[in-house]
């Protein structure tokens, strides 16, 4: 989420700079793609000296996997269950089985379907902002950054305060009485705009989002930008290509591959979003920016419909983790047919 | 077109940070001065609304929520070092699950984090783990072991195979390549994760939100109780304060991790 997503955005900057962050196939910050291939440590020895090493090995991945099963291994399970049975909070003992009435009664929900096309459009439309956003700044702004790296510290501020102090902040920023920008508004234009209105909420969010991540897609695609090596540029020069030239036929497709990954990074994470949307507008005006993770939040807490929200959430997962897996088979058989 | 650039690098870095500068001008202006002048210049800077931050009342102790913070973000970021490291060493070196475990835990990076909260939520009350510190870490260590895994896994697939031989052909058993020989030379590696996890962490909300109703309740979902219109409206310089303080850690951090990222930007351009 975002946050989560926060500043695992940096990480991902960091681990994908280790590798060649240019050529198609390297590695992806959200992993989505396969890891370069090591070779076979253990390949010169016999069957019989590497057995015992499998067992330490084995140990050695265990707690994080007992870890995980007890943590979401058997949540998910519990989540099977309840999504179907009927429950309430006075029988979460004894749930009763009642076959697929959760999962009928989310598919007719007419609220369901509007935040999953608010999940959608607004991860859709943030990814395609920030990236463009991010893009232009990198490489116009990269003959600055190279000689003066703290100007990045400046643009990357946004990644570090969490999503939902962010949202919080906008409620001072564009509060009508305390905050600068109706002030600015009404001062210098006589306009008085209504920010969280029925009309405007989703696309002051989607402002709200873009200006916070652009910097996320800004730094992946400066170091992508300054990855590119010296020599191409300079052959293209001898060759007497003129510069946009070789930013549209050279650069940005060296670029594409980080490109596509920094679409897809932020838009699961705008499709995921909850913090700064829930701080700032809860789900309102009449439900209109409740995103699939306010939905299923909101049903749980506020209507108490365990089983809609658990329902929810297993479609949720049952998709999301289709759609990674899906993408991880392109990703290897991309990777493969490159060889 | 250098002046250009420097035009533009200005307004990307002004409307980009511009909740923040917002957010700090606020938490200098008195009552007074914030009913008369919305503007971003504070005309007479006072600190009183630090001075009532950490003025601890019944409903508001801004010093519980920061420790509460502290403590969660230790325990989520330390427990899931603990955790990713042995299992990337099995991973890049013995390839352990490095086509089950790996993909999994890396896309839990991308699932929406809500998909696990309301079962969470109800396992805790079971063993009593709502609204504890405990509790709270060690869900933040769910969030943090996909980063801390792939940065780990790289960083020892980077390492060439001959330390661990050398070191094997000593006696010695994989355990103790781990901790005696690959976690020294990946230290850059595990205090990289050790603070974006820790920022991740400390700005995570939904769970906090959840799993929290008072004790353990974090700063993040702290801040929005300053909010809640209590009598006179929200008082919005002590609001804005909250937030400055409650933002200023990762933000800290977040300024050492640049220094890492310049660095490893060298690493790379050189490896490029």
């Amino acid at each position: 989420m975002m946050t989560g997503g926060g500043l695992s955005a940096a990480g991902h900057v960091d681990i994908r700079h280790g590798h060649a962050t240019w050529a198609p196939g390297a590695a992806n910050p959200a992993g989505l793609a396969m890891f370069k291939t090591c070779q076979m440590q253990i390949g010169s020895m016999t069957k019989a000296q590497q057995r015992p090493l499998v067992q330490e090995f084995r140990l050695l991945a265990t707690p994080v996997v007992v870890f995980l099963l007890v943590f979401l291994g058997f949540p998910a399970i519990v989540n099977l269950i309840y999504s179907v049975s009927e429950v309430s909070f006075e029988t979460l003992r004894q749930p009763e089985l009642s076959g697929f009435k959760n999962f009928a009664a989310v598919w007719s929900d007419g609220a369901f379907w509007q935040a999953s096309w608010f999940s959608f459009r607004f991860g859709l439309l943030t990814a395609v902002l920030e990236c463009a956003l991010g893009l232009f700044l990198a490489i116009f702004l990269s003959p600055l950054i190279e000689r003066r790296s703290w100007l990045m510290a400046i643009l990357m501020l946004p990644l570090m305060v969490a999503p939902a102090l962010v949202g919080l902040m906008y409620r001072l920023v564009l509060h009508e009485f305390v905050g600068p920008v109706p002030y600015y508004l009404w001062t210098y234009f006589g306009a008085s705009l209504s920010f969280l209105g029925p009309g405007s909420a989703f696309w002051t969010l989607v402002v709200v989002e873009t200006l916070q991540w652009t910097p996320f897609a800004l730094l992946l695609f400066y170091m992508a930008y300054q990855a590119i090596p010296s020599e191409i540029a300079e052959a293209s020069a001898m060759d007497g290509a003129r510069s946009h030239h070789r930013l549209w036929y050279i650069e940005l497709p060296l670029m594409l591959p980080t490109i596509v990954v920094a679409l897809l990074i932020r838009f699961i994470d705008g499709f995921r979003v909850f913090d700064n949307v829930y701080v700032l507008t809860g789900s309102g005006p009449g439900g209109s920016t409740a995103s699939l993770s306010i939905y299923i939040y909101e049903a749980f807490f506020k209507q108490g419909a365990i089983g809609k929200a658990v329902a929810a959430s297993v479609i949720l997962f049952v998709v999301s983790f289709a759609v990674l897996y899906g993408l991880n088979f392109i990703a290897s058989r991309r990777k493969g047919a490159n060889r | 077109m250098t002046t250009l650039r420097w035009l533009v690098f200005g307004i990307a870095a002004f409307a980009m940070n511009f909740p923040i500068l917002v957010t700090l001008s606020t938490s200098f202006k008195s009552a007074r001065e914030l009913s008369t002048n919305p503007g971003l210049w504070v005309q007479a800077p006072t600190l009183d609304n630090y001075l009532a931050v950490f003025q601890v009342t019944d409903r508001l102790n801004i010093f519980l929520y920061l420790f509460n913070s502290l403590s969660v973000a230790l325990i989520g970021t330390v427990l899931a070092v603990a955790l990713a490291l042995p299992a990337a060493y099995a991973i890049a070196r013995g390839r352990l699950g490095e086509r089950t475990l790996l993909p999994f835990i890396v896309n839990l990076r991308a699932v929406p984090l809500i998909i696990f909260a309301i079962p969470l939520y109800m396992m805790f009350q079971w063993l009593a783990l709502l609204d504890t510190r405990l509790g709270l870490g060690l869900i933040l260590s769910i969030v943090n072991l996909p980063l801390a895994l792939v940065i780990l896994v790289n960083a020892i697939r980077d390492l060439p195979g001959e330390l661990d031989e050398a070191a094997l052909m000593d006696g010695a058993s994989r355990t103790q390549i781990l901790f005696r020989v690959i976690a020294p030379v990946c230290r850059p590696a595990i205090v990289t994760s050790l603070i974006f996890g820790f920022i991740t962490a400390w700005n995570e909300f939904l769970f906090g939100l959840m799993l929290t109703t008072s004790k353990a309740v974090p700063i993040t979902v702290g801040a929005s109780f300053f909010f809640a219109a209590s009598g006179g409206g929200v008082q919005w310089g002590v609001a804005s304060a909250v937030m400055v303080v409650g933002a200023l850690p990762p933000v800290l951090l977040g300024l050492i991790m640049y220094r890492q990222i310049s660095g490893s930007m060298t690493a790379g351009a050189v490896k490029g």
